[in-house]
């Protein structure tokens, strides 16, 4: 427990925790609001704006004796500061007084307001932070209800002011707070706003190129406490009070923040409603209050109207429309005909219910193959015993502890871990980064490792090797639960190379985890990766507490899922090679990948359930079309298994159903029970079967965990327009090591760098956070933002292929090419080509192989 | 008794000045404040005074108004500053004539006139759209949208008075 001291808050003592600040002890113990501009629970407090002030006094003591010195009525006596003070600048110490209500106090919240109000336009009308806007609600608390300002003196700035192509920029509206920029500086680490000018010209400005560069600029709009920076994506959608609050989940990366779609009828969609913009909803345990730009700009796939509306079967070679009877009825004699050769192909977009729907429909096929894409996923099995234990928490990380990330470039895959990792290394964690390459997170990186495409799994074993060298192994828990400790101390003991001091700093770290991705890595640098990985933790005890354990980085939000509910990537290899009589492709483009293509046209019948006409659907003969996140009930688990509910926004697009519906249609003609009536009894069904899953069920994931600092929640906290945590926080599924079974290691048979001759070059595929896959491009909004696509290039390879940066050159692997544009810097290793996945339409190998670049067009001129 | 006092009194009557107007023939003069149909106003250069803050909308007692925004540009200028209404409907057969839009408009925008004469056939003829209740811009004025010199109208409220 914290050590308390006693505060007196307008003559009332509360117990709090020593060290608070000011402002949180006064709203969380005592439920008085002191008012607020520039401070921010999440930010460091600079007592910039002046609207806390507030009566400090102190007890006073004897200075011989150390008594208290009393009144005659036996109070103590107070002496009061001469003048009054800033709250958020104060924390609480023993025998602090706090007068927040007397008459200088009001009279400072008065003048403070009425300054500000001075130069401020008072276009409420037309704001979009216009009801919601802590500047309204404290001037209407606090405010004096006159002016004494001549108006003609008003200061005016521009009004319209692009940030950038997501956020405006209101200059006038703007009470320099500076919450904006030290957002941007303390929690993000991207320099991009700066203050221009001074005094009544101070300016909020973009100092980066392109404007406002960061993935996170967004939030800036939920904590700026007026309305001088709003999103060009919500720009007058709607006033805030017409808006309904719907809980979601964000369906694009594996952090599974927590959101809120704002709904509202639109009478252009035809008076139906549509999502007007998304807000992060509060879950200190996964994205706090933030979200990245992509889940709160790339929710326009829900209502895209390139979207399909309607089931598709193939007639005379062409995809025709046709009724859900019809094509299920197609479905059906198609998936007949093959028997039980059929297999499925699951993508991670699929809520866990779809997942649950489609494995019932193979079984009862007679089925037993249920792939997961993509299929360059390594064994998961691991993650059972060491994925991150419940209760785990990066904001928990701090002096003492590390994190290792490795394989991943954090920002580009999971933002919001991104941002939570940095503050943990900003905290005092130790931040350990191993990649092939560059991130930007090696900046807040105590150590970076560097090791070549494909090696991961052998850093990992060297750190294990040098752990149980130099004897910084947990050995009460190796003697007491692990077995196979034999065998890998056997296996590692020629094992050399493995960084000391990197091995010393986690092994012996108070908590450790460690994000691994499978960035450069086929699925078996994977599968040795995260056995590597297992073993570290193990034989250095970072298992079965919370703060503990291995977190990989999912290609998908809902991957998780789809590996508990029994989907395997090595089921999808299986299947891309031995192609059975008929696929079963669901929210996965697998035409992406040539490997994919290949399978769909061996395949003699193809159902394709997707959101929409992709590849896939083209090559297909039933296309069924499926249901987006914010159209309906449903469950994600996320990387760190949490099963977190997402809500019924908004109607479904055209005829489109939930996947598990469709499953369960086709399931029919099989001889399978008719649909469930809704997806909390399919829930049941996983509940039943999962052991995992048996304590999960829609109305328990309704359980919301109490949020400290209640940002969200609190009306007077003026945190932003973060939301409070409506619809449950979701529940943490335990890891196995946990409980007290045995832990097991095992020596991982690396499969070592990849090797590539004197004069090839290894296109290794890599993620970005915006690409072209139309979940995220139908967001016109976003089009600039998403990079042309592009391979990055070592300078010394581009010299001997002849290639300059900016030429147009020819990717070409596996029979398959792209053409993108060469950047040629220092950034990719020598022999190595990194190619941004999913940048244009063409497929191209979603795992490292040897290819060939070559130019087939010169950059133009500069200036052309 | 009774009835010769009954019978001059409707005798006196006889000889009084009507007060029935013979409607629709004859029309009483409205009171100012008289609370008619709304109309949207617009500005003496003829550019719309309701710049689509919903306000109105909120203020309704019975949920009457429908207001959508949209972004003006000098391009396309339909109102000063930088915000006006795309969608504008009121539907006339939840209105209760109350006023409080009016009230509530802060660029007095919205005013309910004198028009009084609506009768519809359908429920979907008595939801009045934004052509219908905006009114026709001044003599010789250009309407909405136009094209405009840009930054000249960047300011969406219109001065307001110094505090006395
Ligand atoms: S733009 Fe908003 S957050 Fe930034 S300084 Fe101005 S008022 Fe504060
Ligand atoms: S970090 Fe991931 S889950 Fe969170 S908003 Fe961004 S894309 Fe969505
Ligand atoms: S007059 Fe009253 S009821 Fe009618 S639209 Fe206005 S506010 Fe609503
Ligand atoms: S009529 Fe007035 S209150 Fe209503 S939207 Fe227009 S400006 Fe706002
Ligand atoms: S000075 Fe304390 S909140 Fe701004």
């Amino acid at each position: 427990m914290t050590e308390t001291v006693t505060l007196h808050i307008d003559g009332v003592s509360y117990e709090v925790p020593a060290g608070m600040n000011l402002v949180d002890a006064a709203r969380v113990y005592a439920g008085v609001e002191i008012p607020v501009f520039c401070y921010h629970p999440k930010l460091e407090p600079v007592g910039m704006c002046r609207m806390c002030l507030v009566d400090i006094g102190f007890e006073m003591r004897d200075r011989e004796s150390g008594e208290l010195l009393l009144n005659e009525d036996g109070t103590p006596q107070i002496r009061w500061g001469r003048k009054l003070e800033t709250a958020c600048t104060t924390t609480v110490r023993a025998g602090m007084h706090v007068r927040t209500m007397t008459e200088p106090v009001q009279e400072a919240r008065k003048d403070v307001l009425e300054f500000l109000l001075s130069s401020h336009p008072l276009d409420c009308p037309i704001c979009d932070k216009g009801g919601e806007c802590p500047l309204q609600s404290l001037t209407m608390r606090h405010g004096p209800a006159t002016s004494r300002m001549v108006l003609e003196d008003k200061m005016h700035l521009a009004k319209h002011v692009p940030l950038g192509d997501l956020i405006y920029l209101d200059r006038e509206r703007c009470i320099q707070c500076a919450r904006c920029i030290r957002f941007q500086d303390e929690i993000v680490g991207d320099d991009v706003l700066a203050f221009h000018e001074r005094g009544r010209r101070l300016q909020i400005v973009t100092i980066s190129d392109p404007p406002f560069d960061t993935y996170f600029s967004g939030n800036t709009t939920d904590i700026c406490p007026v309305g001088a920076l709003t999103t060009a994506d919500f720009r007058f959608g709607a006033r805030p009070w017409e808006l309904q609050d719907v809980p979601s989940i964000c369906p694009h990366c594996p952090v599974g923040c927590n959101i809120v779609a704002s709904t509202r009828l639109d009478r252009d969609a035809g008076g139906v409603k549509v999502i007007k913009r998304i807000l992060p909803r509060q879950n200190e345990a996964v994205n706090e209050i933030w979200i990245c730009d992509k889940g709160r700009f790339g929710h326009h796939h829900s209502l895209s109207p390139d979207r399909l509306a309607a089931p598709l079967i193939r007639k005379n070679g062409e995809l025709v429309e046709a009724s859900w009877d019809e094509a299920i009825q197609a479905a059906a004699e198609g998936l007949q005909a093959a028997g039980k050769n059929v297999g499925v192909i699951a993508g991670p977009m699929l809520s866990n219910e779809d997942l649950w729907g489609l494995r019932e429909l193979a079984e009862g096929l007679g089925s037993k193959r249920l792939g997961l894409w993509p299929a360059s996923l390594g064994d998961a099995k691991p993650l059972d015993e060491v994925g991150v234990a419940s209760g785990t928490n990066f904001a928990a990380l701090g002096k003492g502890d590390a994190v290792l990330v490795i394989a991943t470039d954090l920002e580009e895959e999971a933002p919001i871990w991104y941002l939570r990792v940095k503050q943990a290394a900003d905290r005092g964690a130790a931040l350990i980064v191993a990649n092939t390459r560059t991130t930007k997170l090696d900046h807040y990186a105590a150590q970076t490792l560097r090791f070549a495409v494909g090696g991961a799994a052998d850093v990992l074993n060297g750190l294990t090797a040098a752990a149980i060298g130099q004897k910084w192994i947990a050995e009460d828990l190796i003697e007491s639960r692990v077995s196979g400790f034999g065998d890998l101390q056997k296996a590692l003991k020629n094992v050399s190379g493995g960084d000391e001091d990197a091995a010393e700093v986690l092994a012996r770290a108070e908590n450790l985890v460690i994000v691994a991705g499978n960035d450069g890595l086929d699925a078996e640098g994977h599968t040795a990766l995260l056995q590597a990985a297992a073993n570290f933790l193990i034989v250095t005890g970072h298992v079965g507490r919370a703060h503990n354990g291995l977190l990989p980085v999912w290609p998908g939000a809902n991957t998780q899922g789809a590996l508990d509910l029994g989907y395997e990537s090595a089921d999808t290899r299986r299947m891309l090679s031995r192609t059975p009589r008929a696929l079963l492709v669901a929210g996965a483009d697998i035409a992406a990948d040539p490997a994919g293509a290949k399978a769909l046209q061996k395949a003699d019948f193809v159902v394709c359930m997707t959101l929409f006409p992709d590849a896939t659907a083209e090559a297909a003969d039933v296309v069924l079309p499926i249901q987006s996140t914010t159209e309906r009930d449903g469950t994600f688990t996320n990387a760190e298994r949490r099963v977190q509910r997402f809500y019924t926004a908004h109607g479904p697009l055209g005829e489109s159903l939930s996947a598990w519906e469709a499953a369960a249609l086709l399931g029919q003609h099989f001889g399978l029970p008719a649909p469930r009536y809704n997806p909390a009894l399919v829930m049941k069904a996983i509940a039943a079967a999962v052991k995992p899953y048996a304590d999960i069920s829609f109305p328990a994931l309704t359980a919301a965990e109490v949020q400290m600092p209640p940002i969200g929640e609190a009306k007077g906290f003026y945190g932003g327009t973060a939301r409070p945590p409506i619809g449950g926080t979701g529940i943490q599924l335990p890891a196995r090591s946990e409980g007290r079974g045995k832990l097991h290691v095992k020596p991982v048979d690396a499969p070592g760098a990849f090797e590539v001759g004197e004069d090839e070059l290894l296109v290794v595929p890599v993620r970005r956070l915006y690409d072209r896959t139309p979940e995220f491009a139908s967001s016109k909004l976003m089009h600039d933002r998403i990079p042309q696509p592009f391979v990055a290039l070592n300078e010394a390879d581009a010299a001997r292929l002849g290639v300059a940066s900016g030429d147009t050159v020819e990717v070409s692997a596996d029979g398959a090419a792209v053409t993108v544009t060469a950047v040629v810097d220092d950034y990719a290793p020598q022999g190595v080509a990194f190619l941004p996945l999913r940048l244009s339409a063409d497929p191209f190998p979603m795992i490292p192989v040897t290819g060939t670049v070559t130019r087939v067009a010169e950059a133009l001129p500069v200036g052309d | 008794m009774n009835v010769i006092r009954g019978f001059a009194t409707t005798l006196k009557h006889l000889f009084m000045e009507p007060v029935t107007y013979q409607y629709p023939e004859e029309e009483r003069p409205f009171r100012d404040r008289y609370k008619g149909r709304h109309v949207l106003k617009r500005y003496d250069n003829g550019l719309e005074k309701c710049i689509g803050c919903a306000l109105c909308a909120a203020a309704c007692p019975a949920d009457a108004i429908w207001v959508e925004a949209a972004e003006n540009t000098d391009e396309e200028r339909y109102s000063p500053g930088e915000r006006y209404a795309k969608t504008y409907e009121i539907n006339m057969l939840r209105c209760i004539f109350c006023g409080y839009c009016a009230d509530a408009c802060p660029t007095e925008a919205i005013v309910l006139e004198h028009e009084h004469r609506l009768s519809f056939t359908n429920r979907r003829d008595a939801i009045y759209t934004k052509t219908e209740l905006l009114e026709p811009p001044p003599e010789g004025m250009p309407g909405t949208p136009r094209q405009v010199e840009p930054g000249t109208f960047d300011r969406a409220i219109p001065e307001m008075e110094d505090p006395k």
